[in-house]
């Protein structure tokens, strides 16, 4: 599992790959909350996700309370279909804005 | 497929994990149903890893073995941590699923995504034991 964080302007853009289970999800979790700038735009591109379980689940919940605390904005990119399954079936897909490219992702924030 | 055994710890969810994979690939699942059995077993493992035996400080292994028959895939996980029935839980309904994420307590999420994701979920405690069994019926599954 890896994660790769840049900053583009006032946005955060981080790269997750790999599977995010109760191994990895606090290490992901810990490195987003780290990488928040003061204007709370981050991009999530999970493109290369393949499995998250019920704690990368948890660390999402996390995520996007700290930043609706601070009235920012978070997106997912490039989400799969199984792990959009796994969002729906749990109510979770409701409150994230899910995009197919960065690009879209990045006209999300603005 | 020959049964794993692996030390009990967060570690070895990935081996746990491409386990599910190998054995769903031997059945021909489709990709949907096997995520859902991969997820499934990925849960309960972690939570007799993390409960069962980490927070309890017990160290131990955790097995696990792949069946196939003409009908069906069952996977059986087995582990000498505390007895815990995944089942006895209270697991959260539509009133909870459609909180809005700021009231939302997550307990619960996973045993949740085991019920969704198997055909069939059951749990016995035997010979000092706690056997989890997963079973997917492979007709209209491939």
């Amino acid at each position: 599992m890896t994660i790769e964080t840049k900053v583009d302007g006032i946005n955060v853009i981080a790269t997750v790959t790999g599977e995010i289970d109760g191994k990895s999800a606090p290490q992901v979790q810990s490195e987003l909350l780290a990488a928040l700038q003061d204007g709370n735009r981050l991009l999530v591109d999970m493109k290369g996700v393949t499995f998250l379980s019920s704690a990368g689940l948890r660390m999402l919940l996390l995520l996007y309370r700290q930043i609706a605390a601070k009235k920012g904005k978070v997106v997912l990119v490039g989400v799969s279909e199984e792990i959009r399954d796994t969002m729906s079936m749990t109510g979770f897909i409701n409150f994230f804005t899910l995009s197919d490219s960065q690009e879209e992702g990045l006209k999300a924030l603005s | 497929m020959m049964s794993l055994c692996l030390p009990a710890t967060l570690d070895s969810l990935d081996e746990i994990g491409k386990y599910v994979v190998a054995a769903t690939s031997e059945a021909g699942l489709d990709t949907k149903p096997a995520y859902g059995l991969r997820l499934a077993v990925d849960e309960i493992a972690t939570n007799i890893i993390t409960h069962g035996y980490e927070e309890a400080g017990i160290d131990g292994n955790i097995s696990i073995s792949a069946e196939l028959t003409a009908s069906t895939l069952k996977i059986v996980i087995e582990d000498t941590g505390i007895p815990f029935d995944p089942l006895s839980r209270k697991l959260p309904g539509e009133d909870i699923l459609n909180l809005p994420l700021e009231e939302r307590d997550i307990g619960g999420l996973g045993i949740f995504l085991v019920l969704k994701g198997v055909d069939d979920f059951s749990y016995v405690f035997t010979d000092g034991k706690n056997r989890n069994i997963f079973v997917m019926n492979l007709a209209g599954h491939n």
